[in-house]
């Protein structure tokens, strides 16, 4: 928040040209909003009536009863233990799914460290700029771009494609959605790190590994394990949709039964993603915890 | 021995050997006995690629893609302000600003708020979506709260903290004044964090596109419905002219945000 000299006596005009492109954008937002609701409500069938209708919210309420084990035949799927240990496989399942493809995003992401940062194909990081060096940096940057722009559900769609079902696919749709993501950031922590250490090693003859090792991973390591965290908060959300597509573990269940009106069985399901998610919240924020430490 | 392990295992190394442990882990579960690949995986993947030159680019199909990515927008715009809308007055109560004191029964009310917000955001938003399909009924309008929920849920914790870290002497200035709570929101808290709100609600902007694409995945119109029904029917040149207007899409709509957030930071 604090405001430095420097930025204090920013030229006019380009304050004027923030307050354009702000004013702009504001407008462009409000005619967006009010031509999609415009869109939406006239455009047919919006569904939007059924909200105030007495027999939905009936319905609904079914519905969550259904979800709670009201309305099955026989004991629900909540008082039989046996069923409690056949979906806890499949969360672990699910648990593996997303821990793979963090290690596909963390890899990938590590591996592309030095081509997708600036700093290094410019030379500031010590060394010299190359033009070939320039043309990696562009090639990483759209790869991140590329991958981050396409959702995890339409990797899995295209992925299921050709691999066998199974958790594989999954952790790959997702890890390479979230390399894009996680890549670009950490990308970004090498390029704003302080470059005094990695130009003293340079300068003192260090190779390029060892520049690597002891100049940018000590400064940009927490960072990017913090990043890898948050990202894995969203991913055990997101594990669950992708598995959708055959791709294993809840998800692929949680459709089949919602598919065959098995509400107690849902229930039951979700019961095992939120106790997942709630568990890797904790773990991730106790662990973020840990990495700002060091 | 066992005093020499302890010293040996402490930070990094315990971190190294739980990350290795978690992938190795994660790896065995991989069903390893079957095929990696379909039979004929590696066929319909060269297929696949071949169809990249060059995509589909008929004018009839081209009207689909603009019709799909406006369908898209349509929805991520309306499922984002729906979110604003929510998200804004439950980040108000979380954040306690409009408590006049602090006493038990205020934070009680406020960590009750921030635990409904974590409960909205701890779903995704297509589980919401195939939940309400099954409770209200299949209409876009059961995307559009699907989508508005979880992303509220986000909003509203953001928005908490950005409210919280609003400086605290202009707050202090306007209560000696004698302004009501209300105003102090009105006149001091909101309008101080407002470029941080409207920075963080451009940003997720970006990826409400994104959730609105695979909203489809219940049976919604737009780029992500066009792309299965392609998928399915094997046009794989259709598939990559869509994916093309996705990315562009997404970027275009990246680019804006990042020059609004760009032009309202300090």
């Amino acid at each position: 928040m604090e405001r430095t000299g420097a930025e204090q006596t920013r030229p006019q005009g380009q304050a004027r040209q923030r307050i354009s492109t702000l004013r702009w954008s504001v407008y462009v937002a409000m005619l967006l909003t009010a031509a999609a609701w415009g869109f939406i409500l006239l455009d047919g069938d919006s569904g939007f009536g059924d909200l105030f209708r007495e027999r939905t919210w009936q319905n609904a309420g079914r519905f969550v009863a259904g979800l709670a084990g009201a309305g099955t035949d026989g004991a629900s799927s909540f008082a039989q233990p046996g069923r409690w240990l056949e979906t806890g496989r499949l969360a672990l399942n699910t648990l593996a799914m997303s821990v793979l493809a963090m290690g596909i995003a963390g890899g990938g992401a590590l591996a592309l460290l030095m081509p997708g940062a600036r700093t290094v194909s410019d030379g500031t990081l010590g060394g010299s700029p190359s033009r070939a060096g320039r043309g990696v940096y562009a090639a990483v940057r759209v790869f991140y771009m590329l991958t981050r722009a396409i959702p995890e559900l339409v990797w899995a769609m295209l992925i299921v494609f050709f691999l066998s079902p199974g958790i594989l696919p999954g952790a790959l749709a997702l890890g390479i959605h979230n390399l894009g993501i996680v890549g670009r950031l950490t990308s970004e922590v090498v390029e704003n790190l302080d470059p005094a250490p990695a130009r003293a090693l340079r300068a003192a003859g260090a190779s390029g590994p060892k520049v690597l090792l002891y100049g940018v991973f000590p400064q940009a390591l927490p960072m990017f394990l913090t990043f890898l965290l948050y990202r894995w908060e969203v991913v055990i959300r997101t594990t669950v949709v992708v598995g959708f597509l055959n791709a294993g573990g809840l998800g692929r269940e949680f459709r089949l039964r919602m598919s065959w009106f098995h509400y107690d069985e849902v229930g039951l399901l979700l019961a095992w993603y939120l106790l997942l998610v709630v568990a890797v919240d904790v773990l991730s924020a106790q662990l973020r915890r840990r990495v700002r430490w060091e | 021995m066992r005093q020499r392990l302890e010293t040996w295992l402490t930070g990094p190394r315990l971190l190294t050997l739980g990350i290795v442990g978690a992938l190795a882990w994660s790896l065995s579960r991989v069903e390893w006995q079957q095929p990696i690949a379909h039979t004929g995986g590696g066929a319909a993947a060269l297929q696949v690629l071949l169809a990249l030159f060059p995509p589909e680019l008929s004018g009839e199909f081209l009207r689909i893609c603009v019709v799909a990515s406006w369908h898209t927008m349509a929805y991520a715009v309306a499922g984002m302000s729906l979110a604003v809308l929510l998200g804004l007055p439950l980040g108000v109560l979380a954040s306690g600003v409009l408590a006049e004191r602090q006493s038990a029964g205020r934070r009680v009310a406020a960590a009750s708020v921030r635990l409904l917000l974590a409960a909205m955001r701890s779903v995704h938003e297509l589980v919401w979506a195939l939940l309400f399909v099954a409770a209200v009924g299949l209409s876009p309008m059961a995307a559009i709260l699907a989508m508005a929920i979880p992303y509220a849920g986000i909003l509203g914790r953001i928005y908490a903290e950005l409210l919280q870290d609003v400086p605290s002497e202009p707050i202090a200035a306007l209560k000696t004044t004698g302004a009501s709570p209300l105003r102090v929101l009105l006149y001091g808290y909101l309008p101080m964090a407002l470029p941080d709100l409207l920075s963080y609600t451009f940003y997720r902007l970006e990826c409400g596109i994104r959730a609105a694409a695979i909203m489809s995945f219940v049976g919604i119109d737009g780029i992500g419905f066009q792309i299965e029904l392609s998928l399915a029917d094997l046009l794989f040149r259709q598939v990559w002219t869509l994916l093309i207007f996705l990315v562009a899409l997404v970027v275009a709509v990246d680019w804006w945000s990042t020059r609004v957030r760009r032009s309202l930071a300090y």
